[in-house]
């Protein structure tokens, strides 16, 4: 409710800002009405379902909403409408999915659905901005099926490694310190590290690589609870970049632009440069809000969205868009441990993975930390496929979340799990 | 099952960690690398943030707007008014004059900006600048000094405000940023009108300087008003031939009446009793070769240093004004100005207050006070002795009714023409309010050339009560 609230108090500011009617505002507050509506219709259920995940989600969309609403009120009405539809099909996956553990038995389908989309981008796929990442209908209706891929995969590898990981922990088991180096597990590691590769290479798209890289790791190492894998895979992966940075043109000039951007500033560099001089230009509490130059930003409504934030509300806004995204991501993984069920642990470890990844992905890429990638930053960067699958992707969580233990207040003495504590202090204060 | 739990709380940290280090990186952009990034070369932010602001206006100290702010094709723009007579202040861009040192000032950044008032109000203005200058004065000073090339300053001693800074020849800002044929036009004028000549012009200053010799030998105790001095016409002092105006020389005199008929012998002889170290420390009192602390560029007096074999010869001639000694009129109207309130420097100033557009005064430097020079009985015993040169000498055009001035003429040799005539005086002698210095170019004789021009400034400051 006080995420709501917040929301349509930024946009009310926004729409005195630019002085607009208050008509349309009441047209954004049904977003703000969509999310009080969704929180009610949960309500009703189970008593294990997570109260934070929502009221933060909401308020990072919110924030989004407002700040697409000061770059391009038209975009803003879009991603509402999206948002809408999203919350609506989370509802509905919210619903339909009675036991998590139906879903288990779609796995390969999800994992042939998730490779299907992947190629027939690579085939068909319709090239914007010096990435092919969209399929469909030029002009009419397009949307971006590694969107999609991303949350399928979760799927299938969730319900793989429930169903193996028992097999692969034992294969693993008897295996000593130089085991990673024999060749029936050195098959499946590079396999992976090259699909990632490929995707880097092929697709042009660095931010999924890292994203699907990063979500085989860290399964691997949940199937396995063995390190080494994941450190081979890494000393792999970088070995792989290093090595495409030489042979591939266009990853140089990538590189080049995060490694040297003050060498070319009017080209390869402008948009990182751009970036960091509005951030610096926002310093501690900002230049104000509607007050940046975020026309000076390539991508400012989708990948750069959180450099517009950082301008026009400091390093304390920005900050504490950050800290949502760490509750939302630590929710997730909360859920995760404190669930009964195998898949239903994986498959929110998989979209907490995902989702926290995302989000370091764009964000180190906008701070310099690794090369900038087109990325969308979750629930707050303009685009449908993006609101949409992440919406669906939060049901599944949620779905997850009714399967939990109970938490602490409704904790029978000899149920002694530890429970995150710092965020249940925060649920009692944001949930009533 | 427990293991994947574990294994789940393990995974934690690495996404943890992953923030962690993006907020930090958050901090090191916007706040430790900031202000390096904010001044980057390819950082053109506050250009294109400024045509958004409503730039302030620069005022003169009676309300007259000089530099006012109209709204353009491309936002904001600069427009201004009786340019000629304020091009030096006001400047012709956002580059030079005081648009550019103030620039935070008129463009409400920093720690001028005031961002909560402009959204509380919904726009963005920048505060106005109100300067110490009489528009009366400066007006009366672009119009004494038309066709000539020099500086006319006026300062008021008790508190060091500037009232008149003017600088000959002028330009007009509207007509040399028309077009780029005009500009060029105006950068290789010969006469050079983008130089601002009373704080960044160099000159000899002849015998006004005399005012400062005869000030450090009274108060070394080397000699008071009615020391007997001794002059020939021409001299050899300390192995320099020195010639005095007068070429049959003045006789017995006493130093009195050698400042009054400028003696250069009987100034150069004071000079070498005086010696390089005496000579030296009084021009560090005075802050003769010192910078005005003034938001605009200006230059350094240079000096020789008396030392070598020909030390003594350099001391002579700075005695009395010539040598190697280069000074700015701003220095001279500063010396004047000491003597004028009692043998105590005071920086002059031109801010006289910043206003922002809720109308909040924001606090300006006011003149700072440099420390004392001489003593009040010598400061009395020079400004005594510039009486008697209006009285019974050279600055006779300064005799006005009504008022007495106390002043000083030159006319310093240059190796460019004619001597440039020099100026300084100032009124009312019993409790002085203004302190003006005129410097005409190559105008000849102090008293002909630069003396009616501080006259008629000096009556137009008295008119106006400053």
């Amino acid at each position: 409710m006080y995420s709501a609230g917040l929301m349509g108090l930024g946009l009310f500011l926004v729409c005195l800002d630019q002085g607009q009617s208050l008509l349309r505002v009441l047209r954004v507050m049904t977003v703000a009405g969509s999310f009080i509506v969704a929180a009610l219709l949960m309500q009703i259920e189970s008593e294990g379902r997570d109260h934070l995940l929502l009221p933060a989600v909401s308020l990072i969309a919110g924030c989004g909403v407002v700040f697409l609403w000061r770059l391009n009120p038209e975009s803003a009405s879009r991603q509402i409408i999206w948002m809408l539809m999203g919350s609506a099909l989370m509802i509905i996956v919210y619903y339909l999915v009675n036991d998590v553990r139906d879903l288990a038995r779609y796995k390969y389908t999800a994992g042939v659905g998730a490779i299907a989309l992947m190629v027939a981008t690579m085939i068909w796929g319709q090239e914007k901005g010096g990435a092919r990442l969209w399929l469909g209908i030029p002009d009419v209706v397009s949307f971006q099926p590694g969107e999609l891929a991303k949350v399928l995969i979760c799927v299938f590898l969730a319900g793989y490694v429930a169903d193996k990981g028992e097999l692969i922990r034992s294969h693993s088991k008897d295996s000593g310190l130089l085991a990673p180096l024999a060749l029936r597990y050195m098959g499946p590691l590079l396999l992976v590290v090259v699909f990632s590769l490929a995707v880097f290479v092929l697709l042009r798209d660095l931010g999924a690589a890292l994203l699907f890289f990063g979500l085989f790791v860290a399964v691997s190492y949940l199937a396995t609870g063995r390190k080494r894998y994941a450190a081979l895979m890494t000393v792999l992966f970088v070995a792989g970049a290093v090595a495409a940075y030489y042979y591939f043109p266009h990853v140089g000039r990538r590189m080049a632009a995060w490694l040297t951007p003050h060498a070319d500033p009017y080209g390869a560099g402008h948009q990182i440069l751009q970036v960091l001089f509005g951030l610096a230009a926002g310093g501690v509490s900002g230049v104000g809000f509607g007050r940046g130059l975020p026309d000076s930003l390539p991508a400012a409504e989708t990948d750069a969205i959180l450099a517009v934030i950082g301008e026009e509300i400091g390093l304390l806004g920005a900050t504490g868009l950050m800290l949502l995204f760490v509750v939302v991501s630590y929710r997730t993984f909360a859920i995760a441990w404190q669930s009964k069920d195998r898949f239903g642990a994986l498959l929110a470890a998989n979209l907490g993975i995902v989702f926290a990844l995302q989000t370091l992905v764009i964000a180190g890429g906008l701070l310099r930390l690794i090369p900038l990638t087109g990325i969308t930053l979750p629930f707050v960067s303009y685009g449908g496929s993006s609101v949409v699958v992440n919406f669906i992707a939060l049901g599944l969580i949620l779905t997850v979340s009714r399967d939990c233990r109970p938490w602490p207040s409704q904790r029978t003495p000899d149920n002694n799990h530890r429970v995150a504590r710092p965020s249940t202090v925060v649920m009692q204060i944001l949930d009533n | 099952m427990h293991d994947l739990s574990n294994g789940i709380r393990k995974l934690v940290a690495w996404p943890l960690a992953g923030f962690i280090v993006v907020c930090l990186t958050l901090t090191y952009w916007q706040v430790i690398a900031a202000p390096q990034l904010n001044h980057a070369e390819q950082n053109n932010r506050s250009e294109r943030m400024r045509r958004r602001v409503q730039p302030g206006r620069l005022l003169t100290r009676d309300g007259l707007v000089i530099l006012d702010a109209r709204e353009g094709l491309k936002g904001w723009e600069r427009a201004y008014s009786d340019s000629e007579a304020f091009c030096h202040l006001a400047g012709y861009n956002s580059r030079s004059g005081l648009q550019k040192t103030l620039s935070e000032v008129f463009y409400a950044q920093g720690r001028y900006a005031h961002v909560w008032e402009d959204i509380l109000h919904g726009r963005q203005t920048g505060n106005d600048v109100y300067l110490t200058i009489n528009s009366r004065l400066q007006q009366r000073a672009h119009a004494l000094m038309r066709g000539k090339r020099g500086a006319v300053i006026a300062i008021d001693p008790r508190d060091g405000a500037l009232l008149a800074l003017y600088s000959a020849p002028t330009y007009d800002a509207a007509t040399i940023t028309k077009s780029e044929e005009a500009y060029n036009v105006f950068t290789y004028d010969p006469a050079k009108p983008e130089i601002n000549r009373p704080l960044q012009g160099m000159y000899p200053p002849g015998s006004v300087f005399k005012i400062f010799t005869a000030a450090a030998a009274v108060d070394a105790g080397l000699a008071d008003p009615g020391k007997k001095l001794h002059c020939a016409g021409a001299e050899r002092i300390a192995g320099t031939l020195v010639r005095c105006r007068k070429a049959a020389g003045h006789g017995d005199l006493t130093l009195r009446r050698a400042l009054a008929d400028s003696c250069n012998v009987a100034f150069a002889k004071l000079g070498d009793e005086l010696g390089p170290d005496r000579f030296r420390s009084y021009v560090k009192q005075f802050h003769l070769l010192d910078a005005a602390n003034l938001p605009l560029p200006t230059s350094t007096g240079r000096m020789a240093d008396f030392k070598g074999f020909k030390g003594n010869m350099q001391l002579v001639e700075a005695s009395f004004g010539q040598g190697a000694t280069l000074i700015t009129p701003l220095s001279i109207a500063r010396l004047t100005a000491a003597l004028a309130r009692g043998g105590e420097v005071i920086q002059p100033y031109l801010v006289d207050h910043v206003q922002t557009p809720a109308a909040t005064r924001l606090p300006s430097g006011r003149g700072k006070k440099l420390g004392r020079a001489v003593s009040p009985e010598t400061a009395q015993a020079v400004a005594g002795m510039m009486r008697s040169v209006v009285e019974h000498g050279t600055a006779g055009v300064a005799d006005i009714r009504g008022v007495r001035v106390a002043a000083k003429t030159g006319s310093a040799q240059n190796p460019s023409g004619d001597p440039h005539a020099w100026f300084t005086c100032f009124a009312p002698y019993d409790e002085p309010v203004v302190v003006v210095t005129v410097l005409v170019e190559n105008g000849g004789s102090g008293a002909r050339a630069a003396g009616p021009i501080a006259v008629e400034i000096l009556r137009a400051a008295l008119e106006t009560g400053t």
